[in-house]
C-alpha cells in the first residue's frame, strides 16, 4: 500500500531506535515491459490479433537485490544511467510494485525524484507550493506555518506571486526544491535534485541535505556528483546493471567505481551537470 | 507506539485494503480541492468572461437545439425549452466529467511516477471540475425558469437527489474511463462519439412521452435515460419522478461506480509501469 504522510512521521520521529531498520529488501527483481509501439491502442491491438507479435520489450530494470538500510544512515546510490537507480527508489517508495521479493518499509517515505511535481504552470508561485506541498503528502496547515521559511529558502522575493511560466528554468527548480525540502519524512530519498540552481543555490541545497541528517531519519541520495556522495553519505551502494556491484565505505566504492568508468582522472565527472 | 510499517510485494490483480485506501483518499482531500481549482485556472475559468463562456457555452448550445427542433417539428413551446435547457446541463456534467476523467491519468504521468498517492484522486478531481463547470448553469437553469413562469413544487426537491445520482454516475464514468485509456489511448479519440451518441439517445432534444413504445423497450439500456427523464420531471415540470426510473438509474449509477472503482483500484499499482 501506499504511505506517505507527513503528520504521522512527526508523531513517530521518537520511536525509532537508533539504528533500527528503516528499509528491508529482499530477492528484489523488477522486470517490466515497455510497448514498442509508443501508445498502447486498440486500433494497434485489433490489428495484432491472431498474428502472435509482442507489442512489448522486457527490461530487466532490478534483479536479485538484498538490501538493508538503517536510522541514522545516509546511503549514497550510484552507477551508470540505466542501472537501475530511480527504479529501485521507485519501488522503495511503493510507486512502481515489484516482480519478484519484497520490500518492507518501517516509517513514513517521502519522495524527491523529480522537481516540481505536481506543479502547475499557469498557478503563481504561492498558489504552487501549495499544490506541490499538498502532492508531497503535507496539510494545508502544515504549509501555512512553514511558508516563510520555504519562500525565503527560495530567494524568490515578490516572484512568489507571478504565474510559474514566468519563472525561468533556475526560478522553477529553486522554489520546487524549497518545497521537497520542507517535508521531514522518517525516510527521505532524493533523486538526482541536487544540481538545482546556480552555485550558490547548489550550495544552500546541499547544506539543507546536511541538516535533514539525523538519527531518526534515513536518507537515500541518488547522484552522479560523485564528490557530494562521498562527502554527505556514510555508505555507498553502486549498481550496475539492476545488480549491486558493490556496497561499503564512501570513498571505497565511489574509488572503484571511478575505475570502472576509467573516468578518474577527468575533472567533469565531479560536477551535477 | 510502533512504527507503521509497509510492506510491497508483486503486484497481484485484486483490491488494496479498501480502509486503509479510504483513510489515505481523505486525508488527502485538500489535494484533490487544490488540484481541481489549478485545473480550473487552467481553463481559464476563474475569470469573469470565464465564467461568462461557461454559462454561455451551454445556453447557446440550447437556443441551436431548440431552433433544429423548432424548425423540425414546426412548433414548440416555453416548456419544452426548459426541458431542452435543463436536460443539456445535467448532460454536460456527466459528458464533463467523462472527458475530464479519460486522460487524468495518462496526463497524471509526472505525478504518478514520482509520488505515491491514492491514483483514484485524478479522476475524482475531474469529477469536481466538472461539478463546478456544472454550478452556474444551475443557476441560470433557475433564472430561465422563472423567465419562463414554470410552475413551482416542493416535488422539485427531487431533484437533490436526482443530482447526486448523476454525481455517482459520473464519477464511475470517469474512474472507469481513465483507466480504459492507459491501456488503449485511442479511447480519447472515440470519447467524442460516444459522448455525441449519448446525447443523441438520451431524451434531451425529445421527450420521454414523445418515444414511440418499440424503441422505449431499449431506453434502460442507456445509462442516462431514466436519469434525464427523472431530472426533468422534477426541475421542469415540478412533479415526482417515476420511482421506477429513479430506481433504474441510481443502479445504473451504483454498477458503474463499483465496476469502474473494482476495476481501477486493481490495476492502479500497474499504472506507473504503463505509463
Amino acid at each position: 500500500m501506499i504511505s506517505l504522510s507527513v503528520s504521522k512521521s512527526n508523531s513517530q520521529n521518537s520511536t525509532h531506535a537508533k539504528h533500527g531498520l528503516a528499509v528491508s529488501i529482499s530477492n528484489l527483481s523488477l522486470i517490466y515491459k515497455t510497448s514498442i509501439s509508443k501508445r498502447p491502442t486498440f486500433k494497434a491491438r485489433l490489428k495484432s490479433i491472431g498474428r502472435g507479435k509482442k507489442h512489448t520489450r522486457v527490461v530487466n530494470a532490478i534483479n536479485n537485490v538484498n538490501l538493508e538500510v538503517h536510522y541514522g544512515s545516509v546511503l549514497g546510490v550510484i552507477g551508470s544511467n540505466g542501472a537501475g537507480k530511480s527504479s529501485l527508489m521507485r519501488v522503495i517508495s511503493g510507486i512502481i510494485p515489484p516482480t519478484q521479493g519484497k520490500v518492507e518499509v518501517h516509517g513514513s517515505v517521502s519522495t524527491l525524484l523529480a522537481l516540481g511535481v505536481g506543479f502547475n504552470p499557469s498557478m503563481t508561485g504561492r498558489s504552487n507550493v501549495y499544490l506541490g506541498g499538498l502532492a508531497a503528502g503535507m496539510t494545508r496547515s502544515e504549509i501555512d506555518s512553514r511558508f516563510e521559511a520555504i519562500s525565503e529558502f527560495s530567494e524568490l522575493g515578490d516572484s512568489i506571486d507571478a504565474p510559474m511560466r514566468t519563472y525561468s528554468s533556475g526560478m522553477y527548480a529553486r522554489l520546487a526544491f524549497s518545497v521537497a525540502a520542507t517535508v521531514e519524512p522518517d525516510i527521505l530519498i532524493i533523486d538526482e535534485a541536487l544540481s538545482t540552481g546556480d552555485a550558490h543555490f547548489k550550495e544552500k541545497s546541499l547544506n539543507r541535505i546536511k541538516e535533514l541528517r539525523s538519527a531518526d531519519r534515513a536518507l537515500i541520495l541518488v547522484s552522479h556528483a560523485l564528490a557530494t556522495i562521498e562527502e554527505i553519505c556514510n555508505e555507498v551502494l553502486w549498481l550496475d546493471k539492476g545488480k549491486i556491484m558493490m556496497r561499503g565505505k564512501p570513498e571505497e566504492v565511489v574509488a572503484a567505481y571511478k575505475e570502472f568508468l576509467n573516468v578518474g582522472k577527468s575533472a567533469s565527472s565531479n560536477e551535477d551537470v | 507506539m510502533s512504527t507503521q510499517v509497509t510492506i510491497y510485494e508483486p503486484f497481484r490483480a485484486g483490491l488494496p485494503p479498501i480502509g486503509a485506501y479510504l483513510r489515505q483518499l481523505w486525508s488527502r482531500r485538500t489535494f484533490i480541492a487544490e488540484f481541481s481549482r489549478a485545473e480550473l485556472r487552467e481553463q481559464n475559468f476563474d475569470s469573469v468572461f470565464g465564467q461568462l463562456w461557461l454559462v454561455l457555452n451551454p445556453l447557446l448550445l440550447s437556443g441551436v437545439y431548440f431552433l433544429l427542433i423548432y424548425i423540425i417539428r414546426g412548433s414548440s413551446d416555453s416548456t419544452r425549452y426548459a426541458h431542452l435547457t435543463a436536460c443539456l446541463f445535467l448532460f454536460y456534467l456527466i459528458g464533463n466529467s467523462l472527458s475530464g476523467g479519460v486522460k487524468s491519468i495518462t496526463s497524471g504521468q509526472r505525478l504518478i511516477m514520482n509520488t505515491a498517492f491514492p491514483r483514484v484522486m485524478l479522476p475524482i478531481s475531474a469529477t469536481v471540475v466538472a461539478l463546478f463547470k456544472f454550478i452556474p448553469t444551475l443557476a441560470v437553469f433557475f433564472v430561465l425558469r422563472i423567465a419562463l413562469g414554470l410552475p413551482y413544487s416542493w416535488q422539485m426537491l427531487w431533484g437533490v437527489p436526482i443530482l447526486l445520482i448523476a454525481l455517482l454516475m459520473g464519477l464511475g464514468m470517469a474512474i472507469t474511463i481513465s483507466c480504459i485509456n492507459v491501456y488503449f489511448r485511442d479511447i480519447a479519440n472515440f470519447l467524442p462519439y460516444i459522448i455525441r451518441s449519448l446525447l443523441y439517445l438520451s431524451p434531451i432534444l425529445f421527450e420521454v412521452s414523445a418515444l414511440s413504445p418499440r424503441l422505449k423497450k431499449f431506453e434502460m439500456f442507456n445509462p442516462l435515460f431514466s436519469l434525464l427523464d427523472s431530472w426533468s420531471k422534477a426541475v421542469v415540470h415540478a412533479s415526482a419522478p417515476d420511482m421506477h426510473s429513479l430506481l433504474q438509474s441510481l443502479i445504473w449509477a451504483v454498477v458503474i461506480f463499483l465496476f469502474g472503482t473494482y476495476f481501477f483500484l486493481s490495476r492502479e499499482r500497474d499504472f506507473a509501469v504503463r505509463l
